[in-house]
């Protein structure tokens, strides 16, 4: 009973801890129960990403991350855990050497049709929609990791909703044009 | 959050990590033990039995008690003081029973000559009943006027 009523109070202690301080810590003693806390926190949404960019990959490139975060303390470089998580994620997804990442995948749990829409739409467009939507990273960190200027991910980020908009709903309403009718 | 935004997160809300998989990198996460900290205490218990032992012997040292037994330290009168001035007077009244000319000597030691030519010249005229130890002869020689014997 004193053992689990001071797991629980480690576990109350944990969750006032930020992502940074956390991750210092398990380095620190490399306690168990702070580890499951940090990857509770980015288990799902991380899985999320993965399989919607590439699902036959999401095992073993999560599998990837996080034994390289277990076996030594990344280089934050003043960046926050949850963006070096995502960038880090996305480069194991372009050196992962499966199939070609281009072609869409069917998630076999999503029979959701906004899933599945995002399954159509091409590599960088989904990227870019996923990095921000799911992940929660601001367009200029998204930018940065694809390389691109602020201005055309941007635009990437605005096509693929479009496009995503006309998979579901089909293409937009065009005005009527009047052609002149020639007898 | 928009609509849209709204129904992505609903719909993606279904996709959860698989338990097989959380149970693979949390048995990765097993392999590393906990680093156990019990050299800090250790050290924290030797470090407080040598403080322990620190104050213990200060508290015993004899030199504890030196100061009590200082003459001015104290108030006079007290009853503190009463065992140095035993201690002084069983020590004079020692060298004085050891010794005949200890008043005499002390007296010269102090810059009195009085007594010691009173001495002196009693013995030149032959009526002393002791004749004065070699360095008080000499002490007297040295400072008592010569008076011409009639």
């Amino acid at each position: 009973m004193d053992a689990r009523r001071r797991e629980s109070l480690f576990h109350k202690d944990f969750q006032h801890l930020g992502d940074e301080a956390l991750l210092e810590y398990y380095h620190a003693t490399r306690n168990l129960e702070a580890f499951r806390q940090l990857y509770v926190r980015y288990k799902d949404c991380l899985y999320r990403y993965c399989t919607q960019m590439n699902f036959a990959g999401a095992g073993a490139i999560l599998e990837e991350l996080w034994s390289g975060l277990l076996e030594r303390p990344p280089e934050l470089r003043g960046r926050l855990l949850r963006t070096w998580l995502f960038i880090r994620t996305d480069r194991l997804l372009r050196n992962y050497a499966g199939s070609d990442p281009n072609t869409p995948r069917e998630i076999p749990a999503a029979d959701n049709p906004l899933l599945k829409g995002l399954q159509q739409l091409p590599r960088i467009e989904r990227n870019i929609l996923l990095l921000h939507l799911e992940c929660q990273l601001p367009l200029a960190t998204v930018a940065d990791i694809e390389k691109l200027s602020l201005k055309k991910c941007r635009e990437h980020f605005q096509r693929g909703r479009e496009r995503l908009e006309e998979i579901l709903h089909g293409p937009k309403r065009q005005p009527w044009r009047i052609e002149e009718v020639s007898v | 959050m928009n609509v849209w935004e709204r129904q992505y997160r609903d719909a993606a809300a279904e996709i959860t990590s698989p338990g097989a998989l959380d149970e693979k990198i949390l048995k990765r996460a097993r392999q590393f033990k906990p680093i156990k900290r019990d050299n800090n205490r250790v050290l924290s218990g030797i470090a407080s039995g040598c403080a322990a032992l620190a104050v213990v012997v200060l508290l015993i040292h004899p030199a504890q008690y030196l100061g009590a037994l200082t003459p001015g330290q104290h108030s006079t009168g007290s009853a503190g003081q009463a065992p140095l001035n035993d201690w002084q007077s069983h020590r004079s009244g020692s060298v004085a029973a050891a010794d005949p000319w200890f008043a005499l000597r002390s007296e010269v030691k102090a810059g009195n000559y009085l007594a010691l030519c009173q001495h002196w010249r009693r013995q030149q005229r032959g009526k002393a009943s002791e004749q004065l130890p070699r360095d008080l002869e000499n002490q007297a020689r040295e400072h008592c006027r010569l008076l011409q014997t009639r």
